[in-house]
């Protein structure tokens, strides 16, 4: 036998006396997990109704035949192994990768650059971060139009300027050697912006007094910034990192308004497929075994760049 | 009463509540509207989802113009309009299956029938007292055939989009043609000399434009002026790869590569102004609606323009276009009968047909002001005979997504002709046998 401090004997009060108290008085602890409980509900709620179970259910159909106007038919693995010899998929996810190998690096370095150049005290400074933030806020579709103008082969500006140097034209989004290129630099164009402002509010963190003592130990510019400001913007370069490849594996609206995927499938993406088989073809079973490679190369990629990156994101 | 009594009664009254408050939102036409007056009139609120009278003008005309006199004739029936395009048609009817609330009344494009006739989602129109043989004297067969799936009429045709030469008349008399070619021998000739590029050797000129037009409508036309066909007669087996069908690609590929008589990216379905309209081309695959586009564009060449079969081992032009089908879910399948033959019937199909520049389905319309005024319509009218169209199995709308791509791909040299519509064909069996 115990005993309390309050000086009560342990096991001398009725059991039915202790629920029916615990009931009526719900302990602190209780209330505290009861309101944790309601506050966390709505988002706990939307994430269950819109997340889990279509995540749920995108897994379930990609094991079956549905062509949304007839009944879905189980069919096992048949979507998987028709992928895997679909030629043309393998194609979209060769080019989802080779987007994402450009466009991320790329963007990230020029990004990084132009938030470096934009931290310091210039004239018009809010004015250029307004300008480079621009195309990440202005709709893929109006931007679209506006690159389809600069590849056209008969009146773009870009065939334009190759001509006043004297060199021939290119069918920029026609030519299956060219498109792919061409989708890219628009991926990097669009991209920078948002990186950008990342990298800026993660250099306004790093403390001054880092690049003061490497001044005083004689320190350049460049080393100060090879050796003080990548390192400490490690935390954010991995973000960025991790949303950006993302971001690009699941590039789409560029490639409608653009190519439709051609010229040839030259510039299809695997979102763009899984577009395809849902919309064009009516084939959602095949539509969510596409998405959930789609998830898979997404859950891959990610655990080997934070093991890459030591797994330190803080 | 322990707690997780408590709880499960709890939960029972929330279930019971979010029953009562869904089914307060929900759809309400079983209670509001009746499905038919009793005396022979019907009545209903009907939805209609629609690719054509787009724009605010197709809206005026639909809204103000024809559903009034629809109307009239029926009084206890609303109509509730769902406008959309041919390119986003796919995801509005694919989500509106998926959701449980398709359209009463919906328009689709020729070959679409068979899918949704298919899987039940098109109710057969002679259960509502539309027969093939009630229309077989307004349409001709080739064409009253889009909307029959297995010998049931499930649809009806409202108007045509044809495709078939069209030719400038000035440019082929500069070199010295006095009519458009009469066969692919001719036209490759034609095209040659009708080809024009600058001293750096780049093209001014498009002897014969083939790239403004859908990749696929426009092999078609080849496909069929070859004598081939897409499926076989009993729609069992792709035939687009047979020798005619590869002839057929490869004499695109020979006019692209071996004439030269077009570059790829001189032209493309993406271009404001038609080629032949701002003498880019002196020859193309054209659409009868390009007309308007002239009227529009280039009226001084109205006299110019000059349509032309295009003509292998028999003459070749395609034609696809817009029917009215009624939901075999509706809940006024009568009401939306009528609406499907008003809208189809010759003053509203004319009134349709004028706003897009389409080709009328009702052969009467032949002599309609219109018709007569628009000599690419016309044309289109005077040869329905000839017309094949595309479609014809269940699996058409997976199966035309691929067609693209494999022309493109003969096209830019990257398969033989043989080899991409082989490859074609592979995928079309395997849908066909899923």
């Amino acid at each position: 036998m115990t005993t309390k401090p309050s000086g009560t004997v342990a096991g001398s009060e009725p059991a039915t006396a202790r629920r029916w108290r615990s009931r009526r008085r719900p302990s602190a602890s209780r209330k505290l997990r009861r309101a944790g409980w309601l506050m966390v509900a709505p988002a706990l709620g939307h994430s269950i109704l819109w997340i889990a179970i279509p995540v749920l259910a995108t897994l379930v159909l990609s094991f079956t035949d549905y062509r949304v106007i007839s009944a879905p038919r189980w069919v096992g693995l048949d979507n998987y192994i028709e992928i895997w010899n679909d030629a043309v998929f393998r194609k979209a996810t060769w080019n989802t990768i080779v987007y994402t190998f450009f466009t991320v690096p790329v963007s990230m370095a020029v990004a990084v650059v132009i938030a470096v150049l934009l931290n310091q005290r210039i004239v018009g400074r809010t004015l250029y971060r307004a300008a480079f933030f621009l195309p990440h806020v202005t709709a893929t579709v109006a931007i679209a139009m506006v690159w389809l103008w600069m590849y056209n082969p008969q009146y773009g500006l870009l065939n334009g300027l190759l001509s006043i140097v004297g060199l021939p034209g290119q069918v920029w989004l026609g030519n299956p050697d060219w498109a792919l290129w061409s989708v890219i630099i628009v991926g990097i164009w669009q991209g920078i912006g948002i990186k950008m402002l990342i990298y800026l509010a993660a250099l306004q963190n790093i403390d001054p007094n880092l690049y003061e003592a490497a001044s005083i130990d004689g320190a350049s510019k460049i080393q100060q910034f090879f050796s003080v400001t990548l390192p400490m913007l490690k935390p954010a370069t991995f973000f960025v990192f991790v949303v950006s490849i993302i971001g690009a594996f699941q590039v789409f609206d560029q490639i409608y308004v653009l190519t439709d995927g051609g010229p040839a499938n030259a510039t299809t993406m695997m979102t763009y497929e899984v577009y395809r088989s849902a919309f064009q073809n009516f084939r959602m079973g095949m539509a969510c075994a596409q998405s959930v490679v789609l998830f898979a190369f997404l859950i891959v990629l990610t655990v080997v760049n934070r093991r890459l990156t030591g797994g330190d994101d803080t | 009463m322990t707690s997780w009594t408590r709880r499960g009664a709890a939960a029972l009254l929330a279930a019971a509540t979010t029953s009562l408050v869904l089914a307060a939102c929900g759809d309400d036409s079983e209670t509001s509207s009746e499905n038919g007056s009793g005396d022979g009139q019907v009545s209903g609120e009907l939805t209609v989802l629609t690719p054509i009278f787009e724009g605010a003008e197709g809206k005026a005309l639909l809204e103000e113009e024809l559903l009034p006199q629809f109307y009239e004739q029926y009084p206890d029936v609303t109509v509730t309009v769902d406008y959309t395009d041919y390119g986003s048609l796919n995801e509005k009817l694919t989500t509106a299956v998926a959701s449980g609330l398709v359209p009463d009344v919906m328009m689709m494009g020729v070959g679409w029938i068979e899918a949704f006739a298919e899987n039940g989602i098109l109710a057969d129109l002679g259960e509502l007292g539309i027969t093939v043989d009630d229309l077989s004297e307004d349409f001709t067969p080739e064409i009253l055939a889009g909307g029959v799936w297995q010998d049931d009429l499930y649809a009806i045709p409202i108007m045509l989009d044809t495709r078939f030469g069209i030719a400038r008349k000035d440019l082929l008399a500069e070199a010295g043609f006095d009519e458009p070619p009469s066969s692919l021998e001719e036209l490759r000739e034609y095209a040659i000399a009708l080809t024009e590029r600058d001293s750096g050797g780049q093209l001014q000129r498009a002897g014969f434009d083939m790239l403004s037009m859908d990749l696929r409508q426009m092999y078609e036309v080849f496909l069929f002026a070859h004598g081939g066909s897409l499926f076989s007669e009993d729609f069992t087996e792709p035939t687009f790869n047979s020798p005619e069908g590869v002839a057929a690609l490869q004499y695109l590929v020979d006019l692209m590569h071996e004439d030269r008589v077009e570059d790829i990216g001189f032209s493309s379905t993406d271009i404001d102004v038609h080629p032949l309209l701002n003498d880019r081309a002196a020859m193309a695959v054209g659409h009868n609606n390009l007309w308007i586009q002239l009227q529009e564009a280039a009226p001084e060449l109205a006299d110019q323009l000059v349509p032309f079969t295009i003509t292998g081992s028999e003459p070749g032009m395609f034609f696809g276009g817009t029917l009215a089908t009624v939901s075999a879910g509706s809940d006024h399948p009568e009401a939306a009968a009528a609406l499907v033959e008003f809208l189809t019937g010759p003053e509203a199909a004319l009134g349709a047909n004028e706003q897009r520049g389409n080709v009328p389905a009702r052969t009467e319309l032949l002599d309609s002001e219109y018709v007569q005024n628009n000599p690419l319509v016309q044309f289109a009218m005077e040869n329905l005979e000839i017309a094949q169209r595309e479609g014809g199995v269940p699996q058409w709308l997976e199966i035309r997504g691929d067609f693209t791509p494999a022309i493109e791909a003969a096209l830019l040299g990257e398969k033989t002709p043989q080899q991409a519509l082989d490859d074609l064909a592979g995928e079309a069996r395997e849908a066909m046998a899923r």
